[in-house]
């Protein structure tokens, strides 16, 4: 429990896509904007879905959003 | 504090439980003690269970009101963990139960714990797996999953 082995750089990319609010980013791929806090806390890992709609945002690849710290 | 909608709702509901418990358990086991009476026994259950439903009935709306009711993946995976705990609680709780029972046969030589107290360990054991899962649902909103 606690803190997941995925890491992401979700926060730095809200700020280079014109500080954007994690309440755009949840409306954007359809969660709630405490998924989005907990994401990027590295609370929660999204689904393979989540996390592809979370990349696309961003106009990036998935491994350029996510890693896993294996 | 800062939650989701289903976050909110089982702090809520927990909340209530534990509330309405505090009065409950021990007005059902005077009237298991002292009165016997299986009539008076179901009207404390219905007032405690109508009490909860009004209680979470407004809590909900208001949470409603202020902040939406959407929920999303993160949401069903924590609900799904913590019902998996509350069933884990109650299949543990009643296996107790049954022991308790059979103890009792066996150590007042077949005068075991009455009809009505049993409901009241079952009505209990319902309520602690529900404890169970909402509070490992809080857990799992605060801690990650």
């Amino acid at each position: 429990m606690g803190n997941t082995r995925v890491r992401n750089n979700i926060r730095k990319l809200r700020f280079e896509h014109g500080e954007m609010t994690q309440q755009e980013l949840a409306e954007r791929i359809g969660v709630t904007r405490q998924t989005i806090v907990a994401i990027e806390k590295e609370k929660y890992s999204p689904s393979l879905e989540a996390a592809f709609r979370i990349a696309a945002v961003f106009d990036q690849p998935l491994e350029a959003v996510f890693t896993f710290d294996g | 504090m800062d939650g989701s909608f289903q976050e909110k709702s089982a702090r809520g509901l927990l909340a209530g439980i534990l509330l309405v418990s505090v009065f409950y358990f021990p007005v059902a086991l005077r009237i298991v003690e002292f009165a016997g009476n299986p009539v008076a026994l179901v009207a404390v259950s219905v007032v405690g269970v109508v009490s909860l439903i009004i209680i979470e009935a407004v809590y909900h709306a208001a949470i409603a009101i202020s902040g939406g009711t959407e929920s999303d993946e993160r949401d069903a995976l924590v609900n799904l963990q913590a019902e998996r705990n509350g069933g884990v609680v109650l299949g543990l709780t009643l296996f107790l139960l049954v022991g308790h029972i059979i103890a009792e046969h066996a150590l007042r030589s077949g005068d075991g714990p009455s009809p009505l107290l049993i409901v009241v360990y079952i009505i209990a054991a319902l309520t602690v797996s529900e404890v169970a899962k909402l509070a490992s649902q809080i857990w799992y909103y605060r801690a990650g999953i």
